[in-house]
Order: structure tokens, then sequence, then C-alpha cells
């Protein structure tokens, strides 16, 4: 049985991202095991072994609430990530693992895992826009809807950018790649738009990588990618 | 001071100008003062009566009524009912408003007003009231989420003070919280055992204050319920109108103030539409309005036909009603009324988003934020989804636990009329995202001509 730990759904679910975890759980429900772990709880990554744990966009004020219950797990984490555990972080969650997150005058410290910082641009429109990357030999896309971008050298990118942009205006890399360690800005759920990719967490871990409704994901995603790439800019 | 008459008079001729070529709805005019003159909100006279509905649900059938009612009393009154809810469509209602000298010619202004820049646009306007239908979750490009929302229309209410009533949702944990510092009232609802179902995305899950989890008395819709914090005193602000008791069937509730009750008829069989004549009496009494009036005049209304309308062929209603998609929570409330509505029913949706030029390619996340395990239901017969996005509307509904047989997705809409039942339905509705409202009349109207060819063959 693979334990897959969702944390703080009640905060980090706010453009449907628990069905990412729902979506894995439902593609092999009898070997994998979800732990949902709430914000009040000590996270299960902390006390047992967990083959995944995932964590997904918030508002900006729970952004700050989740950096202070994740800093003293901040050595664990990284204990986790050495030890090739599956992290899938998406949104702007990313930023959680930075140095620090700039929002006008007031300057957030982060957990400083990753070496990048984030800067807010709440009085700004909100930036939207769609990509289309390469992260081996997997094409990815997503979309982005944030107030924030990150910046830095990104030499570990989880996407190489083909449309679109990375992590900020002025680059193609997108995300951080450290061996098990997979973030991106992409929001919402990133494995239903992203199949290959869900094939590729599930086969680490182990299991058999058949999705659910795999033709139906199959096909939609071919649609979907065929589409971004007549559309977008 | 000359640059405000310049702005005025060229907008002035524009609308002229428009009006002539009957464009009188078309907001440009409005756009155009807003670019000459930035403050020209703030400048121009305003008539004696300004009110400003806003929220994310429910404003445009809130400010018809109060408009409706406004002018069923004689009052000359400028109302952006044509959706323009931003700069230019404020700056439009309130130059027809004023003369050539900016002398205020009408009786009142009612501003359906979009949320995302109400600090800027009523900090200029200044509005005698505000009235906040609701926060929920809305489109992530424009709105990100709803703390987001609550902060800039929080922001509204302490730019304002004093100078502006605040008509709040007491059964809203978000919107409840919003002007500590201003003048404000609220309208809230008893337990009418509306048995809401559960959504998967949550606009509050904790209480904003301690973080504990929010708990219910009893829910509504969504988040509205009559909420408390088990760990500090969040909970339901009391309410000045109260509806004790709801009865949709019937179509009318009785609301108590100061412990006097009245009946008021309902627009509508729907939760989430007595909340919007329930904000509306809440807003009518504050201006001075009778409750007699108020119960007499609702008895002549009717949901906007901008939401909803009927036509009915041999025994079918064919229905056309707005679900705003990528505004998930207007979509899901509209899901659950499709499960709860008893009759037996085809669900059209016509639910893609065409007015984002920038983003050709929709996003996935609304449909997996929308609650479609709602439409997973005995009454509903057939779902039947046209458009560029079926496949992935297609996936969304397996995964939602819809039997395949009741699923038919086509990419060409025009196919959608062919596969419309005939037998075993009483109703078919058409919903649709409401920047499309034309487009779904005319699904609707090629399914019933279907059903016409079809008895004429």
């Amino acid at each position: 049985m693979k334990k897959i730990e969702l944390l703080f759904p009640e905060l980090c679910n706010i453009y449907g991202e628990s069905y990412n975890v729902e979506y894995l759980k439902r593609s092999n429900p009898d070997n994998i095991e979800v732990i949902e772990t709430n914000h009040r709880d000590i996270p299960a990554f902390v006390k047992e072994g967990v083959d995944m744990v995932y964590l997904g966009c918030t508002t900006e004020r729970k952004q700050e609430i989740i950096i202070e219950i994740l800093k003293p797990y901040k050595e664990r984490i990284k204990e986790l990530i050495d030890k090739n555990v599956i992290f899938l972080i998406t949104g702007n969650s990313v930023e959680i693992f930075g140095n620090y997150i700039k929002d006008e005058d007031r300057v957030i410290e982060a957990l400083g895992i990753f070496d990048f910082y984030s800067e807010r641009y709440m009085k700004k429109d909100r930036h939207n826009s769609q990509f289309i990357g390469k992260h081996e030999d997997l094409t990815l896309m997503g979309h982005r809807s944030q107030f924030s971008f990150a910046y830095g050298e990104f030499q570990n990118c989880f996407i190489n950018i083909e449309k679109g942009i990375g992590m900020n205006k002025e680059t193609k890399k997108e995300g951080i790649h450290v061996k098990n360690f997979f973030a991106t800005y992409s929001l919402g759920p990133f494995l239903i738009l992203n199949p290959y990719f869900a094939k590729q967490l599930l086969s680490t871990m182990g299991l058999d990588d058949k999705l659910c409704f795999e033709k139906e994901i199959l096909e939609a995603y071919e649609y979907r990618l065929k589409e971004l790439r007549r559309t977008i800019k | 001071m000359i640059r405000f008459y310049i702005a005025l008079w060229a907008s002035k001729f524009a609308m002229w100008v428009y009006k002539l070529r009957g464009g009188e709805r078309n907001d440009r005019p409005g756009l155009l003062a807003f670019k000459i003159c930035p403050d020209f909100l703030k400048r121009i006279s305003k008539p004696p009566l300004v009110i400003c509905i806003t929220g994310t649900n429910g404003k445009s059938t809130t400010s018809a009524l109060v408009n409706n009612k406004l002018v069923s009393e004689g009052y000359k009154v400028s109302f952006n009912d044509w959706g323009a809810n931003l700069y230019a469509g404020f700056a439009l209602n309130l130059m027809r408003c004023v003369t050539i000298f900016n002398r205020s010619r009408y009786d009142a202004s009612v501003l359906e007003a979009d949320e995302r820049t109400l600090d800027v646009s009523m900090g200029m306007i200044e509005p005698n009231y505000i009235l906040v239908t609701n926060i929920c979750k809305d489109s992530l490009r424009r709105n990100g989420h709803p703390e987001f929302i609550f902060d800039i229309v929080d922001r509204t209410f302490d730019i304002l003070g004093d100078k502006t009533m605040a008509i709040l949702n007491a059964n809203d944990p978000i919107s409840s919280q919003l002007a500590h510092n201003s003048r404000r009232v609220f309208y809230g609802m008893s337990d009418i055992k509306a048995d809401p179902f559960e959504n998967k995305v949550k606009d509050i899950a904790v209480c904003p204050y301690c973080g504990d989890y929010i708990r219910y008395n009893y829910r509504l819709y969504r988040h509205m319920g009559d909420f408390y914090c088990p760990t500090c005193d969040f909970k339901t602000p009391e309410s000045k109108y109260y509806a004790k008791k709801v009865d949709l069937e019937n179509r009318q509730m009785i609301v108590t103030e100061n412990g006097q009750d009245t009946v008021y008829p309902l627009i509508s069989d729907a939760v989430y539409n007595s909340y919007n004549v329930l904000s509306c009496i809440a807003l009518l009494r504050e201006i001075g309005r009778e409750k007699e009036d108020i119960a007499e005049f609702l008895k002549s209304q009717q949901v906007t036909k901008i939401r909803e309308t009927c036509v009915e062929y041999k025994g079918i209603k064919y229905y056309t009603y707005g679900a705003k998609s990528q505004n998930i929570s207007a979509a899901s409330t509209v899901f659950e009324y499709m499960a709860k509505e008893p009759s037996d029913k085809d669900v059209v949706l016509l639910l893609d988003e065409l007015q984002d030029k920038n983003h050709p390619t929709e996003t996935l996340t609304w449909l997996y934020e929308t609650d479609y395990e709602f439409l997973n239901s005995p009454n509903i017969k057939k779902i039947i989804v046209g458009g560029h996005m079926f496949l992935n509307q297609k996936l969304r509904l397996l995964l939602a636990g819809i039997p395949e047989e009741k699923i038919v997705c086509v990419e060409n809409e025009a196919d959608i009329p062919q596969h419309v039942d005939r037998e075993g339905i009483e109703k078919v509705y058409v919903l649709f995202e409401i920047d499309c409202l034309t487009k779904a009349r005319n699904m609707r109207d090629a399914i019933v001509r279907k059903a016409k060819e079809e008895d004429t063959k």
C-alpha cells in the first residue's frame, strides 16, 4: 500500500487541487491510501513514512500560515527529498519552498529549501496565462493565474517552457525539480491536465500506471494540446 | 474642472450619437468620460439616492428588483441593467442623471457593481447604500479567491466610513464580516430545511480570526447558514430582517422585523433567489418603503429574463437558465437546483467561456471546482454538452459518477438539438454562461424547432 499525504485540503483546495490526489487514488484504489492532514495536525510525513506529499494552491494569508506550520519540519522535508519521496507542489505553494516572499514593504521568510524568492503584486491585475513545455520526454501543459512571480536561477527547473512564460515573465524555466520533488506554478488539477505525468508518478511509486478513464483522459489531453499549440501566443 | 466638463460634454455627445444609432446601452461614452477625466465619477453630481448592489451572485436580480420598485413609484432612475458594472458603466449611468451643466435631473441611480474595482469606483461615487449579496468563489482569472475580493470590498467601506450604509448578508461568514467601522444592518434566514448539498471546494472552511473549523447550526446553500466558531466569538450576526419561514413551494416568506411579521411573495422556488428577494426587502425598508407596498410590488415580479426564460411546446417546458460556468459558486448552485427541482429533465450545458479573448483555450480548473457530482441525479435523464471543451467535459462527468449512457458530448454545438429527448421528460434546461444569452436562446429555439419539425414530418 502506498501512502499519499494530502496536506491541508481545507486551505489548499481553492482551484480543485485536491483532485490531483483523488485522481491518483481512483486510478489505483486498491494500492493507494490517502492521508488527509488538516492544518491543526502534525503532518504524517513527520512521524511516518509516506510515498508522496501533495500541497496545492492557497490564498496569500493562508500561504503565510502554512509557512509557519511547515517551518519546524524544514529539515525533515529536506531529508525526505533526499530519500526520493515524491513531492508535488502546485500553484503559489511553490513559493513556500523559496527563501522569502516580498509583499510591498513586508518580507515574509519562507522555508528556504530552494534558492529563489517571490514577489507579490496584489495591486496589479492578476496574471493569467497558459504554457506548453517539456519535462524530460513528456510534453506538459499548465495554466497560471497569480498575483506573484518568483525570481532566481532555477537551474533545476521542472519544465522547460516552449510556449508561455516560466517562473516570471523573463524566464522560460518553470518550477523546481530535484530528485522526486516537483513544483510548478500551474494550479488546479495538474495531473488531469497532464495524464502522462500522472502515469509517471504512479510508476515512480512502483504502481501500475493504468489511469482512471484512461482512454477519455488521453483523448482530452491530445485534443487540448493540439488546440493550445494552435492558439497560445 | 475644465477637464471634467470636456469629459461630460464629449461623452454626452457620444451618448447622443450612440442613441441615434440605437446603441443607447453602449458604455463607450462612459469609457470616454473616464479616459478624459479619471476622477469623473467623483466630480459628477449625484442624484439624491445612489444605491450600489454588489456581491458575487445575485446582484443582477436584486438590483433589477430595486430598480423596478423605484420606477413603479414614478421615480426617474438610472440603472446599468445592461451588464456594464465597471467604471464605464457607472460613468454612463451617472452621466444620464445630470444636465450638461452637471445638475442632477434624476431621482435615483441604481448601480450594479462588480466587486473587483469597488474600492476605487465607489470611493469616488460615495453611494448612500451598498448592499452586498454575498462573497463566493468566482472566476479565478479576475477575482482570484474570496479573500482577495473581501479585502477590496472591506477597503471600500473603510474609505467611505459613515457616508454609506452597509446592508449585509448575516448568513455569509465572508461578507458578514465587512464594514466593521460603518453603519450596517443585516438580513438573514432561519433554518428552512434546505438540505443543501456539500460542495467539494469550499469558499471558506476555517474561522478567519482563529483558524478553527467553522461549524453550522444549519446551512442554506454553499457556505450560507447559521455559522459559528467553536473557539472564538465569530458567529452569525443578528439580523434586523429575518426570514423566519420560507415556503419555496408556495413562493412566499415571512420576514420578521422588530418583532413584527410580514408575508412577502417570492419570485422563484430557488433558495438563492429567496435571498435576493430578502436583500431587496432589507434595502427597500432601509430607504423607507412600507412593508405592504413592497409585498404588493413583489407579486408582480419575476426572475430577470437575463437569467431565465421559458417556452412551452407540447407539454414540455424549454428553459434558458443562467449558470455562469467559470463563476463556480453559481454553476454549482444551479447544478444543485437541477437535481432538486423534481421534474424529469434533459440538461444542455453551454458553458464555454467565449469572452476572455486573451485565453483562447480555457483552463480546466473550474470543471474541478464545480460540483458536477450534483448532476448525478435520477431526475436528470441526459446531459448534453457541446463546444471545444467537450472531451474535458465528458471526462469530468464520468469522474462525477454519471453513467456514460446519460452523457452526450459533441464538439459542434449545432449537433446538440438532435440529442435532446422528448419522451419521458417534462423540461429541458439550457444552462448557459451569462455572456452567451443570445446563443442560449438560439440553442433553445433550435431544440424547439427540431421538435416542431419532427411533428410536421
